[in-house]
Parts: C-alpha cells; sequence; structure tokens
C-alpha cells in the first residue's frame, strides 16, 4: 500500500500533510514512527488505573500527534476524548465509548503503517 | 582600491555584533513538548539550522533554563504537559526573569482559546497550531530570534554608549576640576564633596517645595555642573590662591574676580552656547558667591535673584569650605560648620536652603565621608586612565555577562565536585536542586519541583526532624545568616546522624525577605550508628 493509500484508509488527509511537512521523505519518516508513540498506551493504563488526570493528558498528546499527522479520523475521536476527560468539564460517563472508538481507530492506523511500502 | 574595500571589509567585521566572539554559533532552541513525536517533528523542521534541547515535561523544560539561562535563544513550549505543565515553566521564567530574555512561542490547539490568551499575559511572544507547517514553523522561529537577538544587541549598544558617554563626560569634568584644585592646593575631594552635597540638597529641596520645578535631569545637571563652580581661579595669581596667611582688601579683590572670569571663560567658549550644562554652569561659576540678602559678589543680587543652581553651590561650597583644611585655616568638624551656617556666621542663604540643610545634616556627614574612602584609589588620574583602557576591551554588557557565566559555572562545579552533599532552596519557584552526591544518596532527581510532595524527600527525616529544620532556618535573619544544626536521616533504611551547614541568602532592602537557602549536609561517620 502506497504512503497515499494508507491516508486513504485510515481517513487521513495526505494532501493536508505534504503541504505542511514540503517532503513525501519526511512524511513517511514521520508515519513510521507513530507506533513508537506512548501516549496511546498511556492512555490505556492511565484510564484502567482510574488516573483521570494523566489519562486526560495522554488523550491530548495522542489527539495533537494524530493532528500533526493529519490522522483525521483519529484526531476527531481522540479529541472528543480528550474533551470528555477534560479537568473541570469531565464527561465520564461518556469515556467507554469514545475509548473503544478510539482504540479501534488506533488498531486501523498502527495495522495500515505495517502494510505500507515505501 | 581593492585595498581599501578590503580593509573597510575587516573593519565593520571586528566592528560588528560577534566581533569577540568570532563566527556566531549556532542558536539553540529548547523544545519542551510530552510527545517525543511531536518534538521530533518540531526538531525535524529546525535542526539543520539550530541546536535543538529537548524536555519532555516541565521539571525537565525548567531545569533546563536553569542550567543553561541566556543560552537557550527561544523556547518551543507545549501547554498539557505532565509533572509541570507549560504555564508553571512561565510561571518560573517570569519569577527568574528570563522571560525577559529568552523568547517562547508556545504550541497550542485552536480549541484552547483561553490557554493563548493566559499564555500571552504570561509574557510568550507568538504561537504556533497544530498541525504544525514545516514552512510556518520555521517562519515563526526565525523571525523571533532575529527580532529579540536585534533587540538584544541593540539594547546593549545603546547601555554601552550611554555608559561610555557619560562615563568620558564625567571623567573630562574630573580632569578639568582636578585642574583647579591642584592649582588651589585643595583636597581633591572639594570637588566630589560639592557634587554629592548639591545633589543632596537639591532633592531634599524638591521634596519639601514645588517653588523650584526641577526634574531629576536638572538635578544631574545642576551638580555635574557644580565641579565647574571655581574654573575661574586659574586666573588668579598663585601667590594669592595658595597665602597661607589673610589676603589684603587689594588681594581680595582680585580673588572675587574668580567668579565672574569662570562665568566669561564659559560664556566665549565658541561652541555649545546653547547646552543646558554651559547656561548652568555659568549660573553657577557667576553667581556662587552672591549672598541672599545681596551683599554678595560679582552683582550683588538678591533673594531668588540668584538662581537656584548658585544658591545651592554656595552653600555646599561653604560646608566643605568649613569642614575642609585650607592653607589659611584648620578644619572644623561637621557639627560646628552646620552651626556656624546656621548662625549666619559664614554668609547669608535661603532659609529653605537652610531647612533642607539642617534636615540632611546627617546624610551629609555620613555620605561626605563615605566618599573619601571610596574615591581614593580614583584620585589617580592614572588610575583612572587605565580603568577606560580596560572598558575598551570588554564593553560593558559583554563583562556582566561573562561574570554571570563565570560566577554559573563555578557555582555548578563547586556544587557538583563535592562529596558532601549540597542542595540550593530557592523560595521564590519553591524548589530544590541538589549536588549530583545529594541526588544519589537520597534517591533524588537534581531538581524537585514541590519539596513538600516528594515521597523521597519526606521519607529522609522525620516530621520533627523537618520541623526543626525550618525553624533553624526561619530564625536567620541578614545579619545573621548562617548556622548549622544535627540531623538524623533515613539513608537506606538506616538512620543515620549529619550535620546541616546553611547559608539563607535574604532580599536587599528593608524588609530583607528570606530568597533562598544553600545548604550542605554532613554525615557523621558510621561508628555513631553502630552504636545505635
Amino acid at each position: 500500500m502506497s504512503v497515499e493509500a494508507f491516508y486513504a484508509a485510515i481517513g487521513g488527509n495526505f494532501e493536508g500533510m505534504m503541504a505542511r511537512m514540503r517532503s513525501r521523505e519526511r512524511v513517511l519518516r514521520f508515519v513510521r514512527r507513530f507506533p513508537m508513540d506512548g501516549s496511546f498506551a498511556l492512555l490505556e493504563s492511565s484510564l484502567e488505573k482510574g488516573e483521570e488526570r494523566e489519562a486526560f493528558r495522554a488523550a491530548h498528546t495522542l489527539k495533537g500527534v494524530c493532528q500533526n499527522l493529519g490522522f483525521d479520523r483519529l484526531y476527531r475521536v481522540s479529541a472528543e476524548l480528550t474533551e470528555a476527560l477534560r479537568p473541570g468539564a469531565m464527561r465520564m460517563e461518556n469515556v467507554p465509548e469514545l475509548m473503544e472508538k478510539t482504540r479501534e481507530g488506533y488498531r486501523q492506523v498502527v495495522e495500515a503503517i505495517a502494510l505500507m511500502e515505501d | 582600491m581593492e585595498d581599501i574595500k578590503h580593509s573597510a571589509a575587516r573593519l565593520s567585521e571586528t566592528e560588528g555584533p560577534f566581533s569577540s566572539r568570532g563566527l556566531p554559533k549556532k542558536k539553540r532552541i529548547l523544545i519542551a513538548d510530552d510527545s517525543d513525536m511531536n518534538r521530533a517533528i518540531l526538531a525535524d523542521m529546525l535542526e539543520e539550522e539550530y541546536e535543538i534541547v529537548e524536555a519532555r515535561n516541565g521539571v525537565e523544560a525548567i531545569a533546563c533554563l536553569r542550567r543553561q539561562g541566556t543560552d537557550i535563544d527561544l523556547v518551543l513550549l507545549d501547554i498539557v504537559m505532565p509533572e509541570m505543565d507549560g504555564f508553571d515553566v512561565l510561571k518560573a521564567m517570569n519569577q527568574s526573569g528570563l522571560i525577559e530574555d529568552v523568547p517562547v512561542i508556545m504550541i497550542s490547539s485552536e480549541d484552547e482559546p483561553d490557554a493563548v490568551e493566559r499564555a500571552y499575559e504570561m509574557g510568550v511572544v507568538d504561537y504556533i497550531r497544530r498541525p504544525f507547517d514545516a514552512l510556518f514553523v520555521h517562519r515563526r522561529v526565525v523571525n523571533t530570534i532575529m527580532l529579540y537577538g536585534k533587540q538584544k544587541r541593540l539594547a546593549g549598544m545603546v547601555a554601552d554608549q550611554i555608559y561610555e558617554r557619560e562615563k568620558s563626560g564625567s571623567l573630562m569634568i574630573a580632569i578639568l576640576s582636578h585642574i583647579v584644585e591642584f592649582r588651589n592646593g585643595e583636597s581633591g575631594f572639594h570637588v566630589l564633596h560639592i557634587n554629592a552635597m548639591t545633589d543632596i540638597l537639591l532633592r531634599q529641596l524638591v521634596k519639601i517645595t514645588d517653588r523650584y520645578p526641577l526634574t531629576q535631569a536638572d538635578i544631574n545637571l545642576i551638580s555635574t555642573a557644580s565641579a565647574l563652580h571655581d574654573i575661574g581661579k586659574i586666573s588668579i595669581p598663585g601667590r594669592i590662591l595658595n597665602k597661607p596667611g589673610r589676603l589684603t582688601p587689594e588681594e581680595f579683590e582680585i580673588m572675587k574676580t574668580h567668579s565672574s572670569v569662570g562665568a566669561q571663560m564659559l560664556r566665549e567658549l565658541p561652541f555649545y552656547q546653547n547646552e543646558p550644562l554651559i547656561r548652568v554652569s555659568y549660573e553657577i561659576c557667576r553667581w556662587h558667591h552672591e549672598r541672599y540678602d545681596g551683599r554678595g559678589y560679582p552683582d550683588g543680587l538678591v533673594g531668588e535673584q540668584i538662581p537656584i543652581s548658585a544658591q545651592i553651590v554656595a552653600l555646599a561650597d561653604v560646608y566643605d569650605a568649613l569642614t575642609g583644611e585650607r592653607v589659611y585655616k584648620k578644619a572644623f568638624d561637621h557639627d560646628t560648620a552646620i552651626r556656624m551656617i546656621l548662625g549666619g556666621e559664614c554668609g547669608a542663604f535661603n532659609p529653605l536652603l537652610l531647612e533642607c540643610l539642617m534636615q540632611v545634616a546627617d546624610t551629609v556627614r555620613d555620605g561626605l565621608g563615605l566618599i573619601s574612602l571610596q574615591q581614593t584609589s580614583k584620585r589617580e588620574m592614572s588610575s583612572v586612565v587605565e580603568e577606560l583602557e580596560l572598558y575598551k576591551e570588554l564593553s560593558s554588557s559583554e563583562r556582566i555577562f561573562e561574570q554571570m557565566e563565570y560566577e554559573r559555572t563555578k557555582s555548578d562545579f563547586l556544587m557538583h565536585s563535592s562529596d558532601d552533599p549540597v542542595f540550593e532552596y530557592m523560595s521564590d519557584t519553591g524548589m530544590i536542586t541538589f549536588s549530583d552526591a545529594g541526588a544519589r544518596l537520597f534517591g533524588l532527581r537534581e531538581l524537585t519541583v514541590m519539596p513538600d510532595k516528594e515521597p523521597s524527600l519526606l521519607a529522609l527525616m522525620s516530621e520533627e526532624e523537618r520541623a526543626r529544620v525550618v525553624r533553624a532556618i526561619g530564625e536567620t535573619a541578614p545579619d545573621q545568616p548562617e548556622g548549622t544544626c544535627a540531623l538524623l536521616l533515613n539513608i537506606g533504611g538506616r538512620r543515620r546522624p549529619a550535620r546541616l551547614s546553611y547559608r539563607a541568602v535574604h532580599s536587599s532592602g528593608h524588609e530583607g525577605r528570606l530568597t533562598g537557602v544553600i545548604g550542605k549536609i554532613h554525615l557523621e561517620k558510621q561508628e555513631a550508628d553502630d552504636e545505635r
């Protein structure tokens, strides 16, 4: 799968990413790094432990990374999750569903990256 | 032609902002963001031109800023971070004043408008939004660094220029009046005393009355001009000037011409007639022997006809003449001199000025004494010139900078080379920094942000022990800043007796607020432990 096809498959915005990064090589380099980013794992573990503040920060970071990489679909769900976890405006009742969506989106992206060719 | 071009190029090179530092080094950017990915993207966009330093959270960012200070040329700061967030970093930068010198660009998302506003209030200069746009990030960074660098260099240049000018200006006046005094056989302090006393009296005068609308600049001007009050004396023959006994009426008439001659000398200056310094000096030269009752010379002016500048200098001159030794008289002490002036034995003065003199008499006595001590070394012109030479080599701002750099290196070295744990506490940020040895021994990080919430630090001693240390340090005062106390520490599950030596630092000024504590912990020998 080409990097264009990858972006199409995960509901991302390749054109926007290219416009910002100005080089295909750079885009590839960063996309490949995504599975190494620890924010999703931190989000999972802190939610498990009930550490809501930490979960908020992790979700916020994941959202920021997705935004930077043009992973629009995953960005949208993680943004919703971030808002549900935001201190002072927390809506815990929405968290399980949003977390499930985020988990699904994340899995999709990571799997697709593994299938991506140069 | 080629030669000229060549040397011109060389000239501008040596005078340029990078003159003494060789090639401009790569500017350094601190990227503080908790996501490796985001840091990597930013670093990738910037690392070709800039040296990148990374921090994963607020604590690391603050530690880095503390260590490197203004060696950091720009901070890219994320707001939501663990440990301490971007606002905490901004707070620390505000407390240390670093925010004035190191520009901060914040990284934000469009969903946090309040955060952007708050960050602006805390001194950030710009923000970049996610998703990062390479060109955009690059431009913002380049512009901000350029602008700040330019501003910093300009500020430094202006400060240097003012400093140089002020210095050479007062140096010229000092030389000139020194020549006059040299010939008079007066103490070299006369001019300095008159200068200081004029300043003291004028400050008091504007405090007690608004009859004379004098600004701070006017006061400085009059004080500076006061140095020239006796320049006319160079026209007086030496045998009269330095005659030990009383002057004959004829000799006195000649002596009296010094005020009008001095004024004339200034009037005949071919240039600068409109300079305030010349105008004020003229007033002082001509009328510093007038009397408030109209019986002075050369013009017999009465009361407020005499410019306030001349009135003040006349009073300062009389005081200093009384308290100093002259060929024709011994020195009177301060109290006698004040009594004689107030008693009208040495001329007639504006009652308001006499009131000022009474009010500042103590300051005058203590202040002028201090001048004699401070300025002694500067009396020799050669030393002043040498000093000037030194200043040329290093501009003043660079000098201060290098001094600070040196101090920082020194304290860093001393702190980290000590085997005994050393720590530093700063009250404004509430943080404690431990030396390498200390951090290792106590299982702490070098920088502890919230000491009262840090488990490893709390475990180190019992609550009573802690209270005792806090009390001991609280008992320090600006005049009693040091102390030691015994401690029982829990290290590696064992109780270890130790001795804490501390030095508190207080702010200058009246209250002398505690601003920090530097301390050293010395562990007693193991035997003590075994006995237990």
